[in-house]
């Protein structure tokens, strides 16, 4: 049996929408991280699911793309939050606003 | 057209290319060669001397020259009346003036070159290879002045003579003085020369060519433009030649030290003495007169500019006359019969007299290069003494100096038979016949022969002050005998002096219906010549665009007349002077002049008034354009940046560093676009 799309997509809004609330009320440098990829694989959702629905392979493909770019993403953001810790002795994202002008 | 550069014109080169060698080696290796660089010079304006005398020959010959050596650049076609794109080019054109004048500039160059070796170098100057470098650099940018094909390269060698003046005129760089006169020279000079460029550009964005003479100059040029009634720039095309003539003549002014750019000349005499005879005689004043004269088929067809000519030029012929009768420093009296005597050169030109102007301007280099040599003699005897009051009694004592001096100061006064009576009288025949008609140009006439008074009387105050009368310094009685070097020269222009003006015998010519005006045939081509650059052809544009001439009686009656009154003048003069100052024990009579002693004495104030221009004027208003640019321009650009500074001191608040104050933002931002968006696009409709 098949899953209707309006599902898929509420699904997608959902994780989405805990990726962006992870943003918004987090400090923790690792959950802003972890938030993103949430919000990275929702859209992902999205693409299969929109992939499924019309019966072409341009949203798998894109998915791929996304999944590469999160790879890429996480390697840079973890390297960020070393060299954070390493300065700042924490991963608070409120603490190193002393860079900012 | 003239002939293509076969026989003997193909040297033409050589002769500017001569001295600039000799430059060129003296500066390298002067300090080791004899006399400290002196023979190269010699040599090489030897050189030059001969191939003019060639060229000369060979234009007498019935040929003549113009070719182009080098092209710098040519343009589109951009002007007003000419479809060919303008070329900038160095060429040669040796015409029956350029061949005059080189032999005149390389003969009064050689002798001043020999003149030096008695003067400079008897006295163990340092620095001779510099001077003598520079002397080369001098004749080499006159003569390339000289047969100069166009305006612009004409104008490059005109600026390259007023460089050698600076350098020469400052050649004491370590006095105070002079320095500081070379400064000037270049300064006042360099003033009239910026309107000279302005003219160069105006001529050759007007017309396209560049060129003096030939079928693609902008002489015809213009001619045809007047002819067709074309209008140029807005303006009626000859009210445009009027402007751009003057805007040349502007140069003319500053070098022939023309009033009221004349004040530059006589701080020049800061300069050795040798270097005042070639500046005044051959070189950098002259090149002023000779520019009208090289380009007189312009001026001639407009007659505001002629007017303008002859009327500045009776003016400041009068007018450094007067200032010359009471100088007491020889090279200064002398200084000003320059300023004087080029004033009849533009005088006689300025009335169409092209022959008396060319004619004057011959006599003068010989009589003022002998004058000026012999001041140099008499500085000799006087062991640097140029004071006349501490001078008299060297006539016995240095016989050449004084008969040479003496033919010298005839030509100058314009006594007959000296050169200088011929010429003078021509130009002042060309003034009275025109000037009948035309009240300016008669005002111009009458300030000329008065001043010819004053010329007669300082010329032979300064003779008698210096050579008659009883010794009147410890120096004078022992004078510093003189050498060969300083001998030869003033002999070979003594002779000129006296006897050059028999080559243009016109008042006698026209009494006694003879055929003996050889100037006249010279310059009207009846030897060699280039089309539409002789006499007759300015005579006849004169004639059509400018000036009637008239005469009282016949014109051998106005001659004679004309002649008969300047004589007159100049012999009361030189008696008034006789009368004054030829007595043992002369006495100072100037005091006797009252207030204009004072006026005289300083010139006119004339230094003055140039230098309240300067401060007086010139200064306050660069001072407020200086406040000006401190306070609106730099005030809006500073008031830009505090602007900007202070806004962004309030903007820049918005970066928190915190990112979850960004992703607020961006988040909100989206929301608020999505809702615009949709409102717009009707989904709460």
């Amino acid at each position: 049996m098949t899953v209707d799309v309006q599902y898929y997509v509420l699904l997608s809004m959902a994780v989405f929408c805990i990726g962006l609330f992870g943003v918004l009320t987090r400090r923790n440098a690792l959950l802003f991280l972890m938030s993103v990829e949430l919000m990275l694989n929702a859209a992902n959702i999205n693409l299969i699911a929109f992939a499924f629905y019309h019966g072409n392979l341009t949203g798998q493909l894109f998915a791929l793309f996304i999944m590469a770019l999160a790879a890429a993403e996480v390697a840079v953001g973890l390297g960020i939050i070393l060299v954070l810790y390493r300065n700042f002795r924490d991963v608070d994202v409120t603490v190193p606003t002393t860079m900012r002008w | 057209m003239a002939a293509t550069a076969t026989g003997p014109f193909g040297f033409a080169p050589a002769i500017a290319v001569l001295p600039l060698v000799a430059f060129v080696v003296t500066l390298l290796f002067g300090k080791h060669l004899p006399k400290k660089g002196a023979f190269p010079g010699i040599i090489a304006t030897a050189g030059s001397l001969l191939i003019s005398l060639v060229m000369f020959a060979a234009v007498g010959g019935g040929n003549a020259h113009h070719t182009t050596l080098y092209e710098w650049t040519a343009g589109a076609a951009t002007s007003a009346t000419n479809t060919e794109g303008v070329a900038f080019t160095f060429g040669i054109l040796i015409d029956p003036l350029s061949a005059l004048m080189l032999v005149i500039v390389s003969l009064v160059a050689l002798l001043v070159h020999v003149f030096s070796l008695g003067y400079m170098n008897a006295e163990g100057e340092t620095g001779l290879p510099r001077y003598y470098a520079e002397l080369g650099l001098f004749t080499f940018s006159m003569l390339a002045f000289v047969f100069a094909d166009n305006l612009l390269m004409a104008f490059m060698f005109f600026e390259l003579v007023g460089l050698c003046s600076y350098l020469l005129i400052g050649f004491w760089f370590r006095t105070e003085s002079a320095p500081s006169a070379a400064k000037k020279a270049f300064l006042v000079t360099r003033f009239g020369d910026y309107f000279f460029l302005v003219g160069v550009v105006a001529i050759a964005a007007t017309f396209g060519t560049v060129g003096f003479a030939g079928e693609g100059s902008f002489v015809t040029a213009a001619e045809t433009a007047i002819d067709d009634g074309a209008t140029l720039f807005g303006f009626d095309a000859q009210t445009w030649v009027t402007i751009t003539g003057l805007l040349v003549l502007g140069g003319v002014l500053g070098k022939s030290a023309q009033f009221p750019f004349h004040t530059w000349l006589p701080d020049a005499m800061e300069g050795p003495t040798t270097v005042s005879a070639l500046i005044h005689a051959a070189t950098m004043v002259a090149a002023g007169v000779y520019l009208v004269a090289r380009m007189f088929g312009y001026y001639a067809l407009s007659p505001t500019a002629l007017t303008i000519i002859a009327f500045v030029g009776g003016f400041t012929a009068l007018f450094a006359a007067t200032m010359a009768v009471v100088k007491d420093d020889v090279k200064q009296v002398l200084a000003y019969s320059t300023i004087s005597q080029y004033g009849y050169m533009m005088l006689g030109l300025g009335v169409g007299g092209y022959v008396a102007g060319v004619f004057h301007l011959m006599n003068h280099a010989f009589f003022k290069a002998l004058l000026f040599l012999g001041a140099g003699a008499v500085i000799i005897l006087m062991h640097h003494e140029q004071d006349m009051w501490k001078m008299g009694g060297l006539k016995n004592k240095a016989p050449v100096v004084y008969y040479t001096f003496l033919a010298g100061a005839l030509a100058l006064a314009g006594i007959v038979p000296f050169s200088g009576f011929w010429s003078k009288d021509e130009v002042l025949f060309d003034a009275l016949a025109v000037g009948l008609d035309e009240p300016v140009i008669l005002a111009a006439y009458a300030m000329g022969l008065l001043a010819v008074f004053f010329t007669g009387f300082y010329t032979f105050r300064m003779v008698f002050l210096t050579f008659h009368g009883e010794p009147r310094s410890e120096t004078a009685e022992e004078p510093h005998p003189v050498g060969w070097p300083v001998k030869i020269p003033l002999l070979a222009l003594g002779t000129l002096a006296a006897v050059a003006g028999f080559v243009n015998l016109a008042p006698v010519a026209s009494l006694f219906d003879l055929e003996i005006s050889f100037l006249e045939f010279w310059l009207d081509g009846e030897y060699g010549s280039v089309e539409g650059l002789t006499y007759h052809a300015y005579h006849d544009t004169v004639a059509e665009m400018a000036f009637e001439e008239s005469y009282i009686g016949s014109e051998t009656t106005t001659m004679l007349l004309s002649a008969g009154l300047s004589l007159g003048l100049a012999l009361a003069g030189a008696f008034t002077a006789h009368t004054l100052y030829n007595v043992p024990e002369p006495s100072r009579h100037t005091q006797k002049l009252g207030g204009a002693y004072n006026v005289l004495r300083s010139n006119y104030y004339q230094d003055e008034y140039q230098v309240w221009l300067a401060e007086g004027l010139t200064l306050p208003l660069a001072r407020a354009a200086d406040r000006f640019d401190q306070t609106v321009i730099d005030g809006i650009v500073n008031g830009t940046s505090t602007v900007s500074l202070f806004s962004s001191s309030w903007v820049k608040r918005i970066q928190t560093g915190i990112v979850t104050n960004y992703a607020a933002l961006l988040v909100a931002g989206f929301i608020g676009l999505l809702l615009i968006l949709g409102a717009l696009g009707g989904w709460f409709a």
